[in-house]
């Protein structure tokens, strides 16, 4: 296991340093600068600023810059947010979308793969029309719709939970259910048909014929088989969601990461771009690792990394 | 229906938490005890399955789900109870900076401009009244300026706010080395601009000395009538040279930084909440309220339902949508108040057609203002002068107005009768929606009133920017606002050495009017320069069309008072208080007060 997860960081280096590289040359491309204001400065100020953020210099002497920082570990400073350093901001907002996504995840989980198995199980009657009727309207409604829809319903109407804000326990539920349910609609479809997959195979007969109840069999023997595809999805999911939904954090006030992936890019914001991919990357990475060795738990026949 | 919904009272405030967090410990126990019990069922169902038991177990599980929701409906969030001597306010985004030298954007403002003041402060009407300086004197034809302190002025850690502390912060605003964006606020002074562009290192050559401890002198290369405005506006603020040396670049943290304001900094959470708190030793009397919470809300929708909700107590601009403005426009909650923000089409005279000034003028004749107001539906007042009402120099008939048939003859002695053969061009705009209808409506009627087609090309703001300051297109829709109250901060954008001047517009005779006027100090004879001025742009060469002045919309909570508006669009809380009477029985979550 150590030697896979050596391996696994080993290969992610090259790929961190060829995104760092990549968007650091993309971003410079895009019009527009990071002072560009509608009130055009006089020049010597735009020197000045260039100058005390490096920009001045060329291109490969502020990559060369960059990169040994990023060494460091120093992800560079914010062009937009004053004296504020990219690692500071990001190690503010990272905690609050990993809190969420958690939940999100945790919820997108505890929805999507009972409703898919309860569709599998029932297939073509009643709870499969029902459950196949909501992941629809799950994966068709986008989170801006789904958020002030559950905002009009449990905030303005029931008045059981907050609107917005980020204060409590209770806050975070109603963004938590608004990003989880796309997920959780996925998840369920996908639970669906891996279910009844594995419905079909041989050792299910076998195992109901030996008497085992159809409940012990679907959660010992059917769901633990058909959860690998399930898995596979959750690795890239898992970074999507504790990475920060814009349209969450847009809608709910939620002081996450997500909406640096949008405002750095309009502001041109050049390190907090680079670092908020690179952040991305990472947890993509991790995730994608991290199934890898649940793929081996939930069927030891699969070599780990193979 | 929640529990002690009418009960509560801000009081009881620490009590109904507790009980809150009582019940929902009960709750917990509870819950923890019937899944152990569930265990033990699940196991009795598998060994002897027992249908009953099930249904029990699955009972269970129900009853304690609908406990927890009991619980998180009773103890839901109208324990956000309306806060006493607390103002709630949505600012709409994190501020990028709280360094009033390295600041330029209005959320920054609105936040520095609580907790610091300068040698001097706006009143409502944005007169420059005493602040730091008690009196000032004019000298030398307005080339010097003498600031006596007042004594009884105090920085946050008791210490005395300095001539010296002006000093420093004047030169650290115009250091090379601090990038600052504004220092071109303090070009006016003496080797200012020399030593910001770095053709002097010696900071003691600008013209700016602490003469004493209460005495501040500044030297200007030439008079500026204006410059007394440049001393309420926040770049210019003092600053203390021995915190920003100790904390470096963390100064600006709440536990570091020291002001001199009527509110402190008392929490920063970023891209969520600032809190302020009263100065309660500010030298001018410390405000009536207590706290300030400043929510960074982008979404207007949230911000909106928030307000409606008596979660938020005052709301502008940023908060709400057209539809929600026109649901309360009629409300004793709503006000509205003229912004010093102009916006115009803007003409670059060195590119074909718009190089012929009858066209320009016929363009400006052809366009009908009135329209903007019914489509942006804010209240905008339609205007065709560039220096906008209030302001000195100000001539409602500065510009030209609104005359299809004059316009269609302009147009045909430029050499375009009835439209033919003009020109394919495109107006450029940013993408923003309602900046799109108003170009829309500009182009509809310029097609019906002068039978030309122009097309529109939007950009992302950020490109939008940079076309319009590398190579501006024939024409495009910009806007201005003013930096200070004075008609200086408008009519020199469109000077031939200003970065600003897109429309590549140059004219000596322009700029000798706009000099003439900053410098002269006889109030009447000022006017009347940029009174001549802004007829000649907006009249005779016409390198833009101004076409209507902004508004600031707000609503207000009726248990707030003294909320003042100012056409700078700068909030200022000191001296806002809450009426503890119209609190009463009031919680977050009651909707809608007085419509």
């Amino acid at each position: 296991m150590f030697s896979y997860v050596l391996k696994r960081f080993l290969v992610a280096l090259p790929v961190l340093w060829i995104i760092a590289t990549f968007t650091f040359l993309l971003v410079r491309v895009v019009p527009g600068g990071p002072f560009d204001a509608e009130k055009n400065l006089p020049p010597q100020i735009i020197a000045n600023i260039k100058a005390k953020y490096h920009l001045d210099k060329p291109v490969h002497e502020q990559y060369f810059l960059y990169m040994e920082r990023l060494a460091h570990g120093d992800l560079g400073v914010s062009y937009k947010y004053v004296n504020r350093t990219v690692n500071d901001i990001l190690l503010d907002a990272f905690p609050v979308s990993l809190q969420l996504g958690v939940c999100g995840l945790l919820l997108a989980v505890a929805i999507g793969v009972p409703l898919g198995t309860v569709a599998a199980v029932n297939r073509g009657r009643f709870p499969d029309s029902i459950a196949m009727f909501l992941t629809t309207v799950g994966v068709s409604l986008p989170g801006f719709v789904v958020g002030a829809l559950l905002i009009l319903v449990f905030g303005l109407y029931l008045k059981i939970l907050p609107v917005a804000l980020w204060e409590s326990s209770r806050h975070m539920i109603l963004p938590s259910l608004t990003l989880a349910l796309g997920p959780a609609a996925y998840i369920s479809r996908l639970t669906r048909a891996s279910v009844l997959e594995v419905l079909e195979k041989d050792w299910v007969r076998t195992a109901r014929s030996k008497g085992l109840s159809n409940s012990a069999t679907i959660v010992k023997h059917v769901l633990r088989n058909a959860l690998v595809p399930v898995a596979t999805v959750l690795g890239p999911l898992t970074a999507i969601l504790i990475t920060g939904s814009f349209v969450v954090e847009y809608i709910y006030a939620v002081p996450g990461m997500g909406r640096f992936f949008i405002t750095a890019v309009s502001n041109r914001d050049y390190d907090l771009i680079i670092g908020t991919t690179l952040i991305f990357a990472v947890l993509l990475i991790v995730a994608n690792a991290v199934v890898d060795i649940v793929y081996h738990m939930l069927d030891p026949r699969m070599q780990t990394g193979g | 229906m929640p529990i002690f919904d009418d009960q509560i009272s801000a009081s009881t405030l620490p009590l109904y938490d507790h009980w809150c967090h009582s019940l929902t410990f009960q709750v917990s126990r509870l819950f923890h005890l019937l899944t152990l019990q569930h265990r033990q069922s699940d196991y009795f169902v598998k060994a002897e399955g027992s249908l009953l038991s099930s249904r029990l177990a699955d009972s269970k599980i129900f009853i304690t789900f609908l406990l927890a929701l009991i619980t998180l409906s009773s103890c839901g969030f109208k324990s956000t109870l309306v806060e006493p001597n607390t103002l709630r306010i949505n600012i709409g985004a994190e501020p990028p900076g709280l360094d009033w030298h390295v600041a330029t954007d209005s959320t920054s403002f609105d936040v520095v401009s609580n907790i610091m003041v300068g040698l001097t402060q706006y009143r409502a009407d944005l007169s420059c009244a005493p602040c730091c300086a008690t009196n000032w004197e004019v000298l030398d034809s307005g080339k010097r300026y003498i600031f006596h302190l007042d004594p009884k002025a105090l920085w946050s850690d008791g210490q005395s706010v300095k001539a010296s502390d002006f000093e420093y912060a004047w030169r650290r605003l115009l250091d090379p080395k601090t990038g600052a964006q504004y220092a071109f606020f303090l070009y006016d002074v003496q080797n200012a601009f020399e030593f910001n562009s770095g053709k002097i290192t010696d900071a003691r050559l600008v013209g700016v000395k602490a003469l004493d401890e209460q005495t501040l002198e500044v030297k200007l290369k030439k008079p500026a009538a204006y410059f007394i405005y440049l001393t309420a506006f926040c770049p210019t603020f003092p600053q203390r040279k021995d915190l920003i040396e100790k904390w470096g670049d963390r100064w600006t943290q709440a536990d570091h930084i020291v002001t001199n304001g009527p509110f402190l900094l008392d929490q920063w959470r970023h891209e969520y909440k600032i809190e302020l708190t009263c100065n309660e030793h500010y030298f001018q009397g410390a405000p009536a309220l207590k706290r300030i919470k400043m929510f960074m809300i982008p979404e207007q929708a949230t911000a909106f339902a928030l307000y409606e909700n008596n979660e938020l107590d005052y709301v502008d601009n940023r908060s709400f949508s057209t539809p929600d403005l026109e649901r309360y426009r009629h409300s004793s909650e709503y006000r509205t108040t003229l912004l010093l923000r102009n916006n115009y089409i803007g003409f670059n005279v060195t590119k074909p057609p718009f190089d012929n000034v009858k066209v320009r003028q016929a363009v400006s004749m052809a366009i009908d203002r009135t329209v903007f107001p019914k489509i942006r539906g804010r209240g905008e007042i339609p205007a065709t002068s560039w220096i906008p009402p209030g302001l000195l120099g100000y001539d409602a008939k500065s510009g030209l107005e609104y005359n299809p048939e004059k316009a269609r003859a302009l147009l045909a002695e430029a050499g375009y009768p009835g439209g033919n053969n003009f020109p394919h061009v495109e107006l450029l705009y940013p993408s923003r929606n309602d900046v799109r209808l108003v170009v829309e409506a500009v182009q509809d009627q310029l097609k019906r009133n002068l039978k030309i087609h122009i097309s529109l090309q939007n950009q992302e703001w950020k490109v939008y920017l940079e076309t319009l300051h590398r190579d501006s297109p024939p024409i495009y829709r910009s806007s201005w606002g003013a930096d200070f109250p004075d008609p200086e901060t408008f009519m020199n954008v469109f000077t031939s050495h200003n970065d600003n001047n897109s429309t590549r517009w140059k004219d000596p005779h322009y700029d000798d009017l706009v000099s003439r006027a900053s410098a002269e100090q006889n109030v009447e004879k000022r006017g009347q320069l940029y009174e001549h001025a802004d007829r000649y742009l907006c009249r005779e060469q016409v390198p833009i069309a101004p076409v209507f002045l902004e508004t600031q919309n707000v609503m207000v909570k009726p248990w707030v008072k003294g909320m003042e508006l100012n056409k700078l669009d700068i909030q200022f809380f000191r001296n806002v208080s809450i009426d503890e009477s119209l609190l009463h029985g009031v919680h977050a979550g009651d909707k809608g007060v007085t419509h």
